[in-house]
């Protein structure tokens, strides 16, 4: 990792969390911000290839950021940390292309460890959030425009979801499904990322419903 | 002369007729012989009267037989006096003004046998009448009918025939129309959105008032106002007539509204104007220009009635084809002489149809009734499930909205616990040195976040529960290096519901059971069983540790957390056993009643 955007309000969690990245990732150049404003406008400045984003700011939400660099850096991994740990807080972060959170208040050898995996690949997913998700898609209409890609999930993605959401690990469904860890995680990133695209086309959907309304 | 045998009845068709205003037969040479009937406005036109007539008979058997024998004359218009044999024997009604109204009235007149000669009797008859021009109706222009000699009893039957039907049937039905009239018109009044049954009324009533024509003999005023009165009547009729028409297919007019009164203000000022002498000529006018607007009346409300009520278009066409018939009958009798039979009837007929039409009116008003009350019972029906409605919607609404109030008020509660609390907490967590205190910090922490879930959360399905617990306890063992192995009903097993609060406990309870494994037992095992058996979620936590020592139970407590677990069990009406022995491992056993915290789905 070269460059790497830290999100954060709390100066001491942001110290904290600084000395963390810094052990994980020895050489990296990181960008500290404390407001959305800040953190947008390093985002339009400069390249980040990983993201610590908390969500609650004093002036705004991270999922602003989130969607900004899902927009403009795809190729960006964007993680939330926070105090949240409902999937009311994190599952529109998610929808936004965030590809994984980490509770703050864990323990310095588990943060690092989930960040590691993250960043190799292997995000986490809580038998809250597969459970949102799946009502998620289960509830997604037919598309209506052509021209607005309409998202699925294959069969084997679902499988996972459903496993997830029944409280199994992501290495025990490997076992399971008789699936490397890698082939799980890779279903998993899959999964956050068909989340983001059919959030995005509907919210493109919804503008331009809105638009034929205005016209 | 003429003989008469009284087993047939002696019928006088020609008289001697002489005009004289005096006491008796006047001996003048302008006598002649006439033909009867004598209609003066044929015989004598122009002649007010008084005429006087003589017809001579014998009787040679009459006064052997013994018999009663009267004279009958249909119709001696107006008022007659009759002398026999120079003695006066009757007289009809007042022979000057205001002279009696005795048109329609027969005339049956007893000859006294003590009068009655064998031969030569002379029966004298003086008339007093009105020429046609100073009367509104023909019926009432002066004449004399053909006269009959013979047995009283004979001639009575025949009096009272005719009585019958110009005289009592006349009157009968005048009273049943004013009675039924009266009544219709009341009920009109009262409900003045059905004017037309006022109307209706008020035509009935007029017509009895027409009716009374035939017997109203004596009235203290002259006869050309009586005349004159029956004629504006007329015009009465007529305005009611057409307005119940009008009303009745609801074909309402301000002109009509306004024209009507007009013209019968208009038709007494033209007869005025014309006077007493042309009385005749002008009311036939008025009478043809007040048919013509009852037939229009009729014409407009039968095209309607076509349109939206068949049925009583074939009723009303028939009454209104009667009361044509009639009417013309009536208005030939004005111009022409007409059998006096028919026109009877066709007097009769008027009224019988204004009776079922009335009857029929009653009856359809009081199916209007009962409708009325049918449809308000069913309004107040209506109204009553309206305001239930209303009352069990707005109840919904008040609930919702404190729902509402109580949902954003927990959410600013749950916000400002993660902002204020949980940033200086999660400080703590990070920069404190002391292990302990981080570690205190974190589980604070931890149960905020659960309170806050108790405080702001809805109930859970079991089974995502289930997946949560599951999830959570597995990965923790298998971080801490223990064999973890979880063991839980089938899906379709678990349909119940799990309060906030009764999620929330069970989680710390758990969370609690495995630190103490990871923490204190040394297991390199551990298993979670959940039943549901017996309306209890049971939930077993079982390690092959080293148990927990019984001075430790005692003494440490705290930090096993044992008191807190029991503690929780028992909020939620469930409880909590531990069953340790050293070298034995651990089972910690949790039992919740279903029906206080899992409610079905």
């Amino acid at each position: 990792m070269k460059s790497i955007l830290l999100l954060e309000d709390l100066p001491e969690i942001r110290t904290w969390l600084k000395s963390l990245v810094i052990q994980v990732f020895p050489n990296a150049q990181i960008v500290e911000c404390a407001r959305v404003h800040d953190a947008l406008a390093q985002v339009s400045a400069q390249k980040f290839e990983l993201a610590l984003i908390d969500l609650g700011l004093p002036d705004g939400s991270g999922v602003d950021v989130v969607s900004a660099l899902r927009e403009s850096q795809p190729e960006a991994l964007s993680v939330i940390v926070t105090i949240h740990d409902d999937d009311e807080h994190l599952f529109p972060a998610l929808q936004a292309g965030a590809y994984g959170y980490i509770l703050k208040e864990q323990s310095r050898e588990l943060i690092t460890e989930q960040l590691q995996r993250i960043s190799q690949g292997e995000p986490p997913l809580s038998p809250s959030i597969a459970r949102k998700v799946i009502a998620y898609f289960a509830a997604q209409p037919k598309p209506q425009v052509d021209t607005l890609p309409h998202v699925s999930l294959t069969e084997r993605e679902s499988e996972v979801l459903l496993r997830v959401a029944k409280g199994f690990t992501l290495p025990e469904i490997g076992v399971q499904l008789g699936l490397s860890r890698h082939t799980i995680a890779d279903y998993v990133k899959q999964i956050y990322r068909k989340l983001n695209v059919s959030s995005r086309a509907e919210a493109a959907l919804e503008a331009q419903r809105l638009g034929l309304f205005r016209r | 002369m003429h003989a008469t045998s009284l087993a047939q009845p002696l019928q006088f068709n020609q008289a001697r007729a002489v005009t004289a205003d005096t006491e008796f037969y006047p001996d003048l040479p302008n006598a002649r012989t006439i033909a009867l009937p004598d209609d003066w406005a044929v015989s004598r036109p122009g002649e007010t009267g008084p005429v006087w007539y003589r017809v001579t008979f014998d009787a040679e058997n009459a006064r052997a037989n013994g018999e009663l024998m009267a004279l009958y004359i249909e119709r001696a218009c107006s008022s007659v006096a009759v002398l026999l044999n120079g003695k006066l024997i009757h007289v009809s009604g007042r022979l000057t003004e205001p002279v009696s109204r005795n048109c329609q009235r027969p005339q049956l007149i007893s000859l006294p046998g003590a009068l009655i000669e064998p031969r030569g009797n002379q029966l004298d008859l003086k008339l007093v009448g009105f020429p046609v021009h100073q009367v509104a109706s023909r019926q009432r222009a002066a004449g004399l009918s053909v006269m009959e000699l013979g047995s009283h009893a004979a001639l009575s039957a025949k009096h009272t025939l005719r009585t019958t039907f110009s005289i009592r049937l006349p009157q009968v039905i005048g009273g049943s129309l004013i009675l039924v009239g009266g009544l219709i018109f009341a009920m009109g009044w009262v409900n003045r959105a059905q004017s037309f049954l006022a109307y209706y009324g008020a035509l009935l009533i007029g017509w009895a008032l027409v009716l009374s024509r035939q017997w109203l003999s004596d009235l203290p005023w002259p006869n050309a106002s009586s005349e004159f009165l029956l004629a504006i009547l007329a015009s009465f009729v007529t305005f009611a007539a057409v307005q119940f028409l009008m009303r009745y297919g609801s074909e309402r007019r301000r002109w009509i509204d306004i024209g009507l009164p007009l013209q019968c203000a208009l038709m007494p000022l033209t007869l005025m104007i014309a006077g007493p002498q042309r009385l005749h000529t002008m009311a036939s006018l008025w009478y043809l220009v007040l048919a013509l607007e009852v037939g229009a009346a009729v014409a407009v409300y039968l095209h309607k009635v076509w349109h939206i009520r068949r049925p009583q278009f074939w009723l009303m066409s028939a009454l209104g084809t009667l009361m044509t018939v009639a009417a013309a009958v009536e208005f030939l009798a004005q111009q022409l002489t007409i059998d006096q039979r028919l026109v009877d009837v066709a007097q009769l007929l008027p009224p019988l149809m204004f009776m079922s039409l009335g009857l029929r009116m009653v009856q359809q008003y009081g199916r209007a009734l009962q409708d009325a009350q049918h449809d308000r019972a069913e309004l107040e029906r209506r109204v009553q499930e309206a305001t239930t409605q209303i009352e069990r919607s707005f109840a919904h609404l008040a609930d919702m909205k404190v729902e509402q109030v109580t949902e954003r008020e927990r959410k600013r509660i749950a916000a400002d616990l993660h902002d204020d609390l949980g940033a200086k907490l999660l400080t703590i967590v990070h920069t404190s040195d002391n292990e302990r205190i981080s570690t205190l910090a974190r589980e604070a922490l931890e149960e905020m976040r659960l309170s806050v879930r108790g405080l702001t959360g809805k109930p859970v399905p079991l089974l995502n529960a289930l997946g949560d617990w599951r999830a959570e306890v597995i990965s923790r063992l298998s971080q801490a290096g223990v064999d973890g192995a979880w063991q839980a009903p089938a899906e379709d097993e678990v349909p119940q519901m799990l309060s906030a609060r009764a999620y929330v406990q069970t989680t710390r309870i758990l969370r609690e059971a495995v630190s103490n494994i990871i923490k204190h037992s040394g297991a390199s095992r551990c298993t979670v069983r959940c039943i549901i058996a017996n309306g209890d979620f049971q939930l077993i936590v079982q390690d092959n540790g080293n148990g927990i020592p019984l001075e430790l139970d005692g003494r440490l407590d705290r930090g096993h957390g044992m008191a807190s677990m029991k503690h929780r069990a028992k909020q939620l009406r469930g409880q909590c056993l531990v069953e340790s022995g050293p070298g034995y491992g651990t089972v910690i056993r949790l039992t919740l009643p279903l029906d206080q915290h899992v409610a079905p789905a």
